[in-house]
């Protein structure tokens, strides 16, 4: 049925357009090229258009193998592929084979056989049908090409992947083993605090208890000067502690309550003014509402300000301490001292940065980043002022979190 | 006429594998039952007590003896197989290291016969594998009683005093050919070979198979068999061999067929009527009647 309607419509429409088709010369000027050839591959028939393509005169190509017209590459290939397949399977589709032309030059084409046999399958002639395939070989060759340059591009990017891998993995291991150092490290210091904790706790009974005995004035001076290092040398490991403790991811624990401040920070200066009797301290504490903070927190962050101001200060000069509750809790140590230079003041809240303080008043550098941590745990600040004059810490915080 | 593989069929050698089943556990020895056999896409046919080994050449696989074989099963138990790399053999088997040599090949030769305990078989080979043969041979004195080599060449290389019709720089030029990968199909068409090809209205899928191979292995395989040198081996076959030599090969020339005939003490040299690389398809009477000439004296 479709092929019937195929027919009608291929029919001349009229008289007039009616062209009659030349077989001979449709064979000839065919727009693929066609061979013949006798079974041993000698060539019988040729068309014009392999002719002009080829660059070969007609008659000269009968009576030659097609093997001449290929290069010894192809000739091997088609004796070994191309013409056992043909006997095999009567037939072979798109090979790829480039003639030789005339002048010596390559021409690439697309090659089609079938073999025509007698009713015994005995062969009689090969039929060749050729396309002209240089572009298309010139395009397999830019594909193939891209091909061989994606693979030198691939292969370099796995390579840097790799490297970049091992680098990676190299830093990790360099990572994870500073990281196990740091924790050890640290481990070491809080054991080390903890196991310091206690004999400073009977040193400082000690001389608490020969304080009230009676002693000349000799041995009180001796016994001054043991206290003021034991306090101290607590202050110093209350601090490493902290810090140890802080940097181990426990952070500044706090035990709120509303209790008042006011005898904590009295407790501190008492504390350490025992321990410099030679320095003045002088207070004014106005704390007339409650505060919401950890009572013995607050002294450990005082005993530092207060501490670095005595220590620090000049002897002379007295060292104010100024407290008050307007809206938000205001503590404020000053001393008159050498002044503070700005690049100091950027990194004095950071662990062990020392100042610019003088050889043997040097402390760990604990003491102002433990004090500013505890201001941060109960959501306060410590602020500084230097002038050439006077140095002020002044520690804020809110009534109540 | 059916041939049947081995490992799925019925042929007298798969009771042969059930009863060493029996004795040892495959999974022991792998490698040693089946495999091999799935390997080479060996099949056998045929009822002769005496082996015909068919071994096919560089370009195709062993449909190449589909005119030939028949005319000796009933005198010969029939082997054909692909060598590793061809046809429809075992491609992962395929080992650019082993097969760099054609020792490689007739290892593998040695080990089929091994497998189906061929002893005093007949060996035809054609082209390259005419020399794989004659190795195995070597290798294996008992399992081959004669060799018959269809189109062979100890070396195709020039040499000096020696005319093996290809110069050094032509066989380069055919590596290159086969690396631009423009000779023949495209590598999407590399072998996917179902069917049968006993049955022609599958052969849709199989068009051009018998001939596809890898495009890697083809010029690897196309390399070993044209750089090769077996001119010292030819002297050390000392069983009776048939050079079927065509009048008019491109490949393998007539002057070659006569060295090897000269080379080898217990030769028989046949010059074919025949012409072109493959008379096995082209004029499969001329192979049988000169072959069975041979094997029958």
């Amino acid at each position: 049925m479709r092929q019937k309607r195929l027919f009608q419509r291929c029919a001349p429409l009229s008289q007039t357009d009616h062209i009659e088709e030349d077989l001979e010369d449709l064979y000839e000027n065919a727009p693929c090229g066609y061979l013949s050839l006798r079974p041993d591959g000698r060539i019988v028939k040729a068309n014009q258009t392999f002719c002009g393509w080829t660059g070969y005169p007609p008659g000269e190509l009968i009576g030659s193998r097609l093997h001449e017209l290929l290069n010894v590459a192809g000739r091997i290939f088609y004796e070994t592929h191309f013409a056992p397949l043909l006997r095999m399977q009567g037939f072979f589709n798109e090979v790829a084979l480039d003639f030789v032309k005339k002048d010596g030059e390559r021409f690439p084409a697309l090659v089609n056989a079938a073999e025509r046999t007698d009713a015994a399958g005995k062969p009689l002639f090969i039929r060749l049908t050729v396309f002209n395939a240089t572009d298309r070989r010139r395009y397999e060759r830019e594909l193939l090409n891209a091909r061989d340059e994606l693979k030198v591009l691939a292969g370099e990017l796995e390579q840097r992947v790799a490297e970049e891998c091992a680098q990676r993995l190299r830093s990790d291991a360099a990572l994870t083993s500073q990281r196990e150092e740091a924790q050890l490290r640290e481990q070491f210091i809080a054991v080390l605090g903890h196991d310091l904790r206690n004999p400073i706790a009977s040193i400082m009974a000690g001389t608490r208890l020969l304080q009230k005995s009676n002693i000349d004035d000799k041995a009180g001076t001796i016994i001054l000067s043991i206290e003021k290092s034991v306090v101290r040398m607590a202050n110093l490991v209350e601090n490493l502690l902290d810090f140890a403790r802080g940097r181990l991811g426990g952070g500044i624990t706090l035990v709120l309550s509303f209790q008042p401040l006011e005898p904590t920070l009295q407790q501190v200066v008492d504390e350490l003014q025992s321990a410099h009797p030679e320095s003045i301290i002088e207070t004014q504490f106005a704390l007339t509402k409650s505060v919401q903070a950890d009572p013995a927190r607050i002294g450990q962050l005082f005993s530092n300000l207060l501490g670095n101001a005595l220590t620090h200060g000049t002897a002379a000069e007295p060292v104010t301490v100024f407290a008050k509750t307007e809206d938000q809790f205001e503590l404020t140590v000053c001393n008159a001292g050498d002044q503070i230079s700005a690049a100091t003041r950027e990194r004095l809240f950071q662990p062990f940065s020392r100042g610019d303080a003088r050889p043997g008043k040097r402390g760990l550098g604990l003491g102002l980043y433990i004090a500013s941590e505890i201001a941060k745990a109960h959501g306060g600040i410590i602020d500084v002022s230097s002038t050439r004059e006077l140095t002020c810490f002044t520690f804020k915080m809110p009534l109540q979190h | 006429m059916h041939l049947r593989a081995v490992a799925f069929g019925t042929s007298s050698n798969i009771r042969y594998y059930r009863w060493c089943r029996l004795l040892f556990d495959p999974r022991e020895y792998p490698g040693i039952f089946v495999s091999i056999l799935v390997r080479n896409n060996v099949h056998t046919a045929g009822t002769g007590r005496t082996a015909m080994v068919f071994s096919h050449g560089f370009g195709c696989d062993q449909n190449m003896w589909r005119h030939v074989w028949p005319a000796f099963q009933d005198q010969f138990r029939i082997i054909l197989f692909d060598h590793v790399g061809a046809g429809r053999s075992d491609l992962k088997a395929y080992d650019s290291r082993k097969y760099s040599h054609l020792e490689g090949y007739a290892d593998d030769v040695v080990e089929i016969g091994n497998e189906l305990r061929l002893r005093d078989a007949v060996f035809v080979g054609h082209s390259v594998s005419a020399m794989v043969g004659l190795l195995a041979s070597i290798r294996a004195p008992s399992m081959f009683r004669s060799l018959v080599m269809v189109g062979p060449s100890p070396r195709y290389i020039d040499d000096d005093g020696y005319l093996g019709g290809f110069k050094q720089q032509q066989i380069d030029e055919l590596l290159d050919l086969l690396s631009d990968n423009h000779m023949g199909w495209s590598t999407t068409m590399a072998p996917v070979i179902m069917g049968n090809p006993d049955r022609p209205e599958l052969g849709q899928e199989l068009t051009n198979s018998f001939c596809r191979t890898d495009p890697s292995i083809a010029k690897e395989f196309a390399r070993v068999t044209f750089y090769s040198d077996n001119r010292a081996d030819l002297t050390r076959v000392t069983i009776p061999s048939l050079i079927l030599q065509c009048s008019e090969d491109l490949i393998a020339p007539v002057a070659v067929g006569e060295y090897m005939h000269r080379q080898m003490p217990n030769s028989k040299l046949v010059i074919l009527k025949a012409t072109g690389h493959c008379p096995n398809l082209s004029a499969p009477e001329e192979v049988i009647s000169a072959m069975r000439a041979f094997v029958s004296n």
